[in-house]
């Protein structure tokens, strides 16, 4: 019995679409694996008579002011960057869609409650809150991780509790109530089913937002520090050079625009083979 | 206000002058692209002469709506073709401002559901006069006299004061007038109506079809009315057509068709239809489902599902054939075909067999819903208590099925949902075997959980639509420990889809590759599952066609009959429960007025809301106006 996870649309011939997704994700995968070992440069290594290089074949997206090869630097950033983003996105959304499931179906008191906890989570502005858990936990990425996923939490949650209130007036949960089933099994395997595409969805929106909070954090000096070759990192310490060195500031967020777009449409793809046509009203 | 008070007479031949009203010539609706489109109109003609009404009958699927909207120009996702001749003027030629003026003042259409037709933001006044200021560029004050008038016709109540009302402050006959009134706006020659009283109940139908034919009367407007129940149709109708499949396979007067039909397929929409003067003891259910209208053959579209066809009739597509005056069938075989008189009901062995000892008893059963009291707060609004179960006391015996029937708002349903322990009634007890079970499903013992079993109205929301149909029926098996092992499970499954005639082939399917009857044929088999004592039935076949709700309702009884399963059984059709139950309880506002055997509630009704609500059901022969079911809300 295969209830849990059931693709029909992915029976499908395969598009020219699907191709670039699955390319796509074998890239990042690859450079978030491997990226220091693909890097053709460390992306640590100082070298004073290169500095502040303007892009060339030797170094095809120029070097910062301590003469490291920004393209090497970029590549091995992907672990760093991703890894954070990807982790931060899962905690929130797993937090939020086990919350807004709860919610939503249980109603009442419990919504009640838990529905004003993220309400006073959400009313603070998200990099302060993020801030707020760095500074107090320390600036390690396990932190970084749980502050981002804290901001993403009530905002996964008000989405899914918001389908969840829809479809917890559908017949097919009566059903499942009136011969006898525990509500673990229907938030579990009733409910969650129908809710699963619009946490995938919500899911690469998130990995794109996360990168730019760690970003920002990084940004503004708190979470992840200096040499780690983080994107956001790199963003900040490059546009005071913006004058005198504009690849520095330029490629980096080139790559977190890159990989934020590409997520976003991994994400519409595959929430488009797990939507059941006619099935599922909620969008 | 009405001049002649009599009856229009349904056998009258209507006028026919030179220039009917509306002429559909040739017309057809292809959604998609050319070659693999989907062609739900097929070369339909009629004609709708001025002052007269036409009904179009047709299944879901029949292409009767798109034919509607193709009227009023409004198909934008299909092509239409052929000439769609509006007084003369071909609709599919006009240009954007000819058609503007011309919906409204020549055209205009009244939709299924009154509530979503209407702004729940502007007063009915306003939205009514909105309308006349747009086609006849009247000022406020005459477009707001002119609305207050148009309530008056559709003889509203108090109009003045009702034309200030918000939509959800009337009710749903109140609101299906005013939407007939907005499209009176203009004095249009042609209403088109989609299903205008299908959302309605029994009684507040029969005074809007009395609303229609007045109209009609006073004001000589034309009719086109379309409609999937044939006691609706034959209230209003003059002629009538009947859609199958995008084609018309039959037109003739109202008599002719409803009472000699002489296609196949009408005959069987006749045969199908559960009526409450006899208890049938099978009806007759059209087997086969609609073909795919993506490829049509070149046969009658019938043929598949026809009983009296023949090698021959696949070989070319019949043509509408004359068989009595204005009297037209699309068969080959019109000439053998004649209503076979529906086989001789077998009397129900309800009286004969004493009562045994009741399955169920419910027992004083109350629940309202509101809070009962607020602090009296400003803008706190005070929300009234509604009781929607009364101390309400009924028996369901053993294999037996007990029908409860009221209007909505009755609570029928409220009922059903706190015999399943959906809902927790406030007072009053459920008996299983004499034993108090507990309220609310996820309290009682497994055994209990499994005893009482429930089918849902809407059968597009009972399964869950991530689930195989293999999953949904298998579920109960497991949950229950009725099977474990997969081999035993699957054999169970198919033996369960076998019985509601649905074939292997059938496990891995999802709900939305399922029509509507083998969704609920689906629910049926779930709900037996449990090997349960009681099924509650609420409305199971309200959402289906005739010919399907036929096929699920022989398919109720059979099981009860092989398996002795008691069903509780919630409905608002009086034909539908005629036929399956035998203990009949009809409800109102919370209580039961009236209770016995389906011979005595519906041969001999005591209580007045009984013989009101029997009186309003549509039958096939036109009734004369019905002045004691003129009720006010």
């Amino acid at each position: 019995m295969s209830m849990a996870l059931s693709l029909p649309a992915l029976r499908r011939r395969f598009g020219v679409g699907d191709v670039a997704c699955i390319g796509f994700l074998v890239v990042m995968v690859a450079l978030i694996a491997f990226g220091t070992q693909i890097a053709p440069r460390d992306p640590l290594a100082f070298d004073p008579l290169h500095s502040l290089e303007a892009p060339s074949a030797a170094f095809p997206f120029g070097t910062d002011e301590f003469g490291r090869d920004l393209f090497s630097r970029i590549i091995a950033g992907t672990q760093p960057t991703l890894l954070v983003a990807l982790a931060a996105a899962a905690v929130g959304v797993f937090l939020g869609t086990s919350t807004g499931l709860v919610a939503g179906y249980l109603g009442g008191a419990v919504d009640e409650t838990v529905m004003r906890v993220m309400d006073t989570l959400m009313s603070f502005p998200g990099l302060i809150l993020a801030m707020l858990v760095v500074v107090m936990l320390g600036p390690e990425p396990v932190n970084v991780v749980a502050a981002i996923g804290l901001v993403f939490w009530p905002r996964s949650a008000r989405l899914v509790r918001s389908v969840v209130l829809d479809l917890a007036t559908r017949e097919f949960i009566d059903s499942a109530r009136s011969r006898g089933e525990s509500r673990l099994f229907i938030l579990t395997r009733e409910l969650l089913p129908n809710v699963l595409m619009i946490i995938v969805v919500d899911f690469s929106l998130r990995v794109t937002s996360a990168i730019l909070l760690s970003a920002s954090l990084a940004y503004l000096g708190i979470g992840v520090t200096p040499p780690t070759p983080a994107w956001g990192l790199m963003v900040r310490d490059g546009q005071q050079f913006i004058e005198l060195a504009w690849w520095l500031p330029v490629f980096p967020s080139l790559a977190i625009a890159v990989v934020s777009v590409g997520t976003v449409l991994v994400g519409e793809r595959l929430r488009r083979s797990i939507a059941m046509p006619g099935g599922d009203r909620a969008r | 206000m009405n001049a002649e008070p009599q009856a229009i007479d349904g056998d009258m031949a209507p006028p026919f002058s030179s220039e009917p009203t509306l002429e559909v010539i040739g017309v057809s609706i292809t959604y998609g692209t050319v070659a693999r489109g989907l062609k739900a109109v097929r070369d339909v003609s009629f004609r709708i002469a001025p002052g007269e009404a036409y009904g179009l009958i047709g299944e879901s699927g029949s292409g009767k709506s798109s034919l509607a909207y193709a009227v009023l120009r409004h198909v934008p996702a299909g092509r239409v073709t052929g000439r769609i001749m509006l007084r003369g003027q071909d609709v599919m030629e006009m240009t954007p401002q000819m058609l503007a003026a011309t919906r409204g003042r020549v055209v205009s259409m009244v939709y299924q559901d009154p509530m979503s037709a209407l702004n729940p933001a502007i007063k009915v006044g306003e939205q009514i006069a909105e309308v006349i200021r747009r086609h006849r560029k009247a000022d406020r004050a005459t477009a707001w006299a002119r609305a207050v008038t148009l309530l008056g016709q559709v003889q509203l109540p108090y109009p003045d004061e009702m034309a200030q009302r918000y939509p959800h402050q009337l009710s749903g006959g109140q609101q299906q007038r005013v939407v007939i009134a907005m499209g009176l706006a203009c004095d249009p020659d042609l209403l088109v109506m989609d299903e205008p009283t299908t959302g309605l109940d029994v009684t507040t139908e029969a005074v809007i079809l009395d609303l229609v034919n007045d109209l009609r009367r006073d004001l000589g407007i034309a009719v086109l009315f379309i409609s999937h129940n044939m006691g609706v149709v034959a209230q209003v109708c003059d002629r009538v057509g009947v859609l199958y499949a995008g084609q018309l396979v039959e037109e003739g007067s109202t008599a002719q068709v409803l009472r000699a039909p002489r296609h196949p397929y009408t005959i069987g929409l006749m045969n199908a239809l559960p009526t409450i003067d006899r208890a049938q003891a099978r009806l007759a259910d059209i087997p086969g489902r609609l073909p795919d209208l993506r490829e049509v053959p070149a046969a009658c579209i019938f043929m598949p599902r026809c009983t009296s066809a023949r090698d021959s009739c696949g070989r070319a597509i019949p043509t509408l054939e004359t068989v009595g005056p204005g009297h037209r069938t699309r068969c080959f075989e019109h000439d053998r075909i004649a209503r076979t008189v529906a086989p001789t009901p077998d009397t129900l062995a309800t009286a004969a067999e004493p009562d045994s000892r009741p399955l169920l008893q419910i027992i004083g059963v109350e629940r309202s819903f509101g809070r009962p009291s607020r602090p009296k707060l400003p803008f706190l609004r005070q929300r009234r208590m509604v009781r929607a179960v009364n101390d309400v006391s009924l028996d369901i015996p053993q294999g037996r099925t007990l029908a409860v029937v009221g209007e909505s708002g009755s609570g029928k349903s409220t009922l059903a949902r706190c015999v399943a322990g959906l809902l927790q009634p406030d007072a009053g007890d459920i008996l299983l075997d004499n034993a108090v079970i507990r309220p609310m499903v996820q309290d009682r013992a497994r055994p209990v959980q499994r005893a009482i079993q429930f089918i849902f109205q809407n059968p597009d929301a009972a399964l869950n639509p991530h689930w195989t149909v293999e999953d949904i029926v298998a579920r109960p098996l497991k949950l229950h420990g009725i099977a474990h092992w997969s081999a035993d499970l699957r054999a169970r499954v198919r033996g369960l889809l076998d019985a509601v005639k649905l074939g292997e082939r059938y496990l891995d399917r999802y709900p939305h590759q399922l029509s509507g009857g083998e969704k609920q044929r689906v629910s049926i088999a779930r709900a037996f599952a449990a090997e349960p004592r009681l099924v509650i039935c609420d409305e199971p076949t309200s959402a289906l066609d005739i010919s399907v709700q036929a096929a699920i309702l022989n398919q109720l009884r059979d099981l009860q009959e092989r398996l002795g399963t008691s069903y509780l059984f919630i409905s608002h059709d009086l034909g539908v429960v005629r036929h399956i139950a035998h203990h009949v309880a009809i409800m109102r506002h919370g209580r039961i007025v009236e209770a016995g055997t389906p011979e005595e509630v519906f041969d001999a009704p005591q209580h007045p809301y009984t013989q009101a609500l029997i009186a309003a059901i549509p039958t096939l022969e036109r009734k004369p106006r019905r002045e004691t079911t003129r009720t006010t809300a």
